[in-house]
Formats: C-alpha cells, sequence, structure tokens
C-alpha cells in the first residue's frame, strides 16, 4: 500500500462558524492508494475526536497501526488497490494541523489555550478546500466513525454535490446531555491539574498529564461495553510483574492506567478541550431551526448509517434518529445496527458483517 | 417473488409515490417498483444478510423488527405500505395492519390461505399442512398466525379496514376462474389492497 503523508498550508482565510477567522492554517494528511484520471476513486475518512490523519497501514517512524487499519487497507473493507483513501488531522488537533499546539503567526507564540474555538462544520470546511486543492470535485465516500460520523454526517448537509456516498457509524446528529456531561467530568479534571496554569502550561514548561490522564480512563470506560469489560478483564487480578503501579490491583485497573498514561504522553490538554467541546456543540439542525429533518433534506448523496448494539456511548437509536430523519426528508438512507462486541469502539474493528455491509455499499 | 405477483402490485402502486415496503427480503420489489414506478421506497428488514443484498440494490432500508412497533414512521408521509408474504409470521397481524393504515392511506397485503383445498385435504389426512405457499414443516417454519381468506376478510370486516381490490392465485401465482370464483376453497394466496374508511 502506497502511504504518503504531507502537510498542506493554506493561506487562504478559514471563516470559522464563531465568527472568528483563521488567515492561514495548516493541514497535516495521510493517503494511501492511488487516485484514478478522472479522480472518482478518493474516499475520505474522518477519525474521531482523539484519531489523527494515520489511518491506515504502520507509521513509517513509530510503526503504529492507523486508527482503522482494520477497515482501510489492500482487500479490505476500503480497498486501497481500488480506492484512493484520504484522511487529515483535524484542525485543533495535536498531530501536525493548525491547533493550540501550533505557533500563532501573529504573535510567534503557541497558541495554547488561545486557539479559536473549532467547530464540526469548521472540520468539514477546511477538508473542502483541502479537496478542492487536490481538485477532487466529488467523494467517492465520506465515511467516519463517533465524531468522524457526525463530520460525515456534516459533509453531506454542507456540501451535497461534492460527495455520492457517506457513512456515518456509531455516531448521532448531535450530542446527548449525557455525552456533554461526561465531557465536561474529563475537562474538569484536566482543570483543576495544578499544572494545567489556565491553560497556559507550555509557558509554565510542564502539562497537566495527571489531569489528561484521568480524563482519558474516563473515556475508555465509555467506549467499552459492560459484557466487553467483563470478557476482557473479568475480575482478574494484575499479574505482579506487569503492574504499572503499585496501587493496581485488577487488570481493568492496569489496562486504564496504561492507556491514560500513553495517552498523557502524547496528546495536548489544550486539544483535548476544544475536541470535546466541538463534540459537546454538534447538533446537525443548528443552522435548520434545531428541525433535523430540513437540515437533512439538503443530502443528494446515499447514507448508510450503522449503530452497534453494545454502544452506550452514541447508542443505536441515535444513529435510527438520523435515520428517521432522512426518511422524513426523502433521504436515500439505511440504517443497520450491528451486534458489536467492543461498545462504542466496535467502528474500529473489522468484522465479517461489518465489512461486508460498508464494502458492499462502497461497491453499490 | 414470483412476476405475476410483483406485476399486480406494481399495478397498485401509483408513479413517484413514497412506499414503505414490511418485510422486504432482498429488495427485489421495491427495486422493480423504483425501476418502473419512480416511487421513493424505504424497506424495512431485520436479517442483515438480506439488507446487505439491498445495499448491493442501491436501496434504502432501516433495520427493525416489525413486531416492536413502527409509530415512528407515521410522520413520513408515505402514500402505500406494502407487506408481502410476512403478516402472518408477526406477533400481532392486526396491530400491524392498523399500524400500516396509520401511516399510509393505502396498503398492500398478500397472505397465504390456509382454507385453500390442499391444506384441508393435507389436515384431513392428519397431517400439517405442506404446500408451495406454505413449504415448510411445521417445526421450521416462520408463520405463526395463519388463516383463511374468509378469516382474513372478517377482520378486515370488524377492524374497518376498507378491501379496495382483492386478487386471489393458484400456486403458480396465475389468477384462474376457479382461485376466483371460490377462493377460501381454491386460492393458494390473497392480494388486497386495503384502505380506511
Amino acid at each position: 500500500m502506497n502511504i504518503v503523508k504531507k502537510l498542506f498550508h493554506f493561506n487562504e482565510g478559514l471563516l470559522l462558524e464563531s465568527g472568528l477567522k483563521l488567515d492561514s492554517f495548516d493541514l497535516m494528511v495521510e493517503t494511501y492508494g492511488e487516485l484514478n484520471g478522472n479522480k472518482s476513486n478518493a474516499i475520505l475518512v474522518c477519525h474521531a475526536f482523539s484519531g489523527d490523519h494515520h489511518a491506515a497501514g504502520e507509521d513509517s517512524e513509530t510503526g503504529q497501526s492507523g486508527w482503522w487499519g482494520q477497515i482501510i487497507g489492500p482487500n479490505k473493507a476500503i480497498d486501497t488497490n481500488k480506492y484512493f483513501v484520504v484522511c487529515s488531522n483535524n484542525l485543533g488537533g495535536c498531530s501536525g494541523s493548525s491547533g493550540p499546539t501550533s505557533v500563532n503567526p501573529d504573535t510567534g507564540k503557541v497558541y495554547g489555550k488561545d486557539f479559536p474555538a473549532i467547530s464540526v462544520t469548521d472540520w468539514v470546511n477546511s477538508q473542502k478546500i483541502l479537496s478542492d486543492f487536490l481538485q477532487i470535485k466529488k467523494w467517492h465516500l465520506v465515511a467516519g466513525g463517533s465524531l468522524g460520523g457526525m463530520q460525515a454526517l456534516q459533509w453531506a448537509i454542507s456540501f451535497p454535490d461534492n460527495l455520492l456516498k457517506c457513512g456515518v457509524f456509531a455516531a448521532a446528529a448531535k450530542s446527548s446531555t449525557q455525552n456533554i456531561a461526561m465531557n465536561e467530568v474529563s475537562r474538569e479534571s484536566i482543570r483543576k491539574d495544578v499544572n494545567f496554569f489556565d491553560g497556559n502550561y507550555i509557558e509554565h514548561n510542564t502539562k497537566p498529564k495527571n489531569g489528561l490522564k484521568a480524563a482519558r480512563m474516563l473515556g475508555h470506560i465509555t467506549y467499552l461495553s459492560e459484557k466487553h469489560m467483563d470478557v476482557k478483564f473479568g475480575r482478574k487480578f494484575q499479574n505482579t510483574d506487569s503492574k504499572v503501579s503499585g496501587n493496581v490491583d485488577y487488570e481493568v485497573e492496569n489496562y486504564l492506567q496504561y492507556k491514560g498514561e500513553k495517552f498523557s504522553d502524547s496528546f495536548d490538554a489544550n486539544s483535548y478541550i476544544l475536541m470535546t467541546k466541538a463534540m459537546d456543540g454538534y447538533d446537525a439542525s443548528i443552522n435548520s431551526d434545531g428541525n433535523l429533518d430540513k437540515a437533512m433534506s439538503a443530502i443528494k448523496c446515499h447514507l448508510l448509517i450503522i449503530g452497534f448494539d453494545s454502544d452506550w456511548l452514541y447508542p443505536p437509536q441515535r444513529s435510527k434518529d438520523i435515520q428517521l430523519a432522512g426518511m422524513r426528508a426523502n433521504v436515500n438512507c439505511t440504517n443497520v445496527i450491528l451486534p458489536g462486541e467492543q461498545g462504542h469502539d466496535s467502528f474500529l474493528f473489522a468484522s465479517e458483517e461489518y465489512d461486508g455491509i460498508i464494502n458492499t455499499f462502497i461497491e453499490s | 417473488m414470483s412476476t405475476s405477483l410483483i406485476n399486480i402490485i406494481n399495478d397498485w402502486v401509483p408513479d413517484q409515490s413514497k412506499v414503505i415496503d414490511f418485510g422486504c427480503g432482498d429488495g427485489s420489489l421495491l427495486k422493480e417498483l423504483i425501476d418502473t414506478k419512480k416511487i421513493h421506497g424505504y424497506g424495512v428488514e431485520i436479517d442483515t444478510k438480506k439488507i446487505k443484498e439491498c445495499i448491493a440494490k442501491g436501496l434504502s432500508v432501516i433495520q427493525q423488527d416489525i413486531d416492536d412497533g413502527f409509530e415512528e414512521f407515521e410522520s413520513s408521509n408515505f402514500d402505500i405500505s406494502i407487506m408481502a408474504s410476512s403478516i402472518q409470521c408477526l406477533k400481532d397481524p392486526h396491530l400491524a395492519l392498523r399500524r400500516m393504515l396509520k401511516l399510509s392511506n393505502k396498503c398492500v397485503v398478500t397472505l397465504p390461505n390456509l382454507g385453500y383445498w390442499r391444506c384441508r385435504a393435507d389436515l384431513v389426512l392428519g397431517k400439517m399442512p405442506v404446500t408451495p405457499n406454505l413449504p415448510s414443516s411445521w417445526y421450521e417454519t416462520d408463520n405463526l398466525h395463519l388463516c383463511t381468506i374468509n378469516d382474513f376478510e372478517k377482520l378486515c370486516d370488524d377492524e374497518g379496514f376498507i378491501i379496495n381490490k382483492k386478487i386471489f392465485l393458484n400456486p403458480n401465482r396465475d389468477q384462474s376462474f376457479l382461485a376466483s370464483r371460490s377462493p377460501n376453497l381454491f386460492a393458494s394466496e390473497g392480494v388486497y389492497l386495503l384502505g380506511r374508511e
């Protein structure tokens, strides 16, 4: 598989939903496969809130697998032998695209907490600029899971003529009250870290690692299902030799400690806050007087909406809500509920049914 | 689904109407209606494998158990709802019919006739009927609520469903003199276009 990683710099300004403007911005992009002559085989995949541009294959430096590596690749559900797959790190992220860790060209200093608030629609608008630059007039498919699924849905609403198909997986047309509540607990743990310094931790040469770690640990609980946790860890005690800390008793504690620690090393706290705020703020109907049917009536592409029955963060009913609005708005849409075992994370994992449905949809 | 049955339903479905097909299976009927009548159609199906076949045909489907109810479709303004060869598999066929006639003014229903003479003959011989329309043995069948043509029409009468059109088919799925003359004995299948008062 041909993997190309590239930083795109755009000098044209991006007017944000907040009313603020980014005079220029960077997008870190990875592509897989080859674009065909008439540029009709391009697929855009959108990452979930803590994901990045590295969607498939192994990273040349770290060897790390892409977040959707089970779905994207040669002969996989999204087949890179046939399609040219594009994934960009979202604005406000911390993996190369413009975000809180970038330098503000106006001040010469790192943005930090002053990076403007970004919305899902802003991501879509920035990706539209990227597609224009790549001269891709119509994506064969725009797809994503979780927050990436919201972004894919917004693509279909914002630019109905620029995509043929849209895949919305383990997502919702808006965040629920419970989603916002969970995110607020995460943000609070970051804000109350002594090293947060009101978001100015970079100036103090430190980072709110403990808060970020606790936030991520809570996140991981919400990504898994009760059953899957039971199957994966049960009430097994952690082997003494492999304990990440002395306080750990159970395997599940060790797992959360390990995941939280790893995440807090690499992710930026201001990005975490910005991304969760974007997630909380998303409501596909916001520019249609709260009427989702009206918002979706703009859609021209085919929509595939997949929910997973073990997902309690974006439960299957949220995917059905999108389907029902689509049916009222005469959108071509299909809603499938799959028995994902991994809770919300199910959208990341290949299975015969999931792969078959995605692939059939792409080829139909 | 047989060509003759598809043709009958095709005749009853208005051009460019908004259609919902309950128990749409692999989507053949919907596909035919889209191709010939330019309908805007949605299928309801519970089986993921069949949904995949629908997706391959470019159709729109919602995965749902019809027995769980479908009141949430009522605001979708369907012109016509279809339930072909599925009504007898439901837990509450009468409730499903009521719901279908709430979400659309017209409703197409097809059902196997347990009063068909070969079914009666099997019962006289002391065994559960197995016919081209009811091909499964008693322990394998999905059918929960089989009825005769007379039973079904009595239900329509009791419930106030108007039978606007009806066509009776023999086991070859053709219309025949005998099946039309004495459907309760000679039709193996009834095809109805229902409306509401």
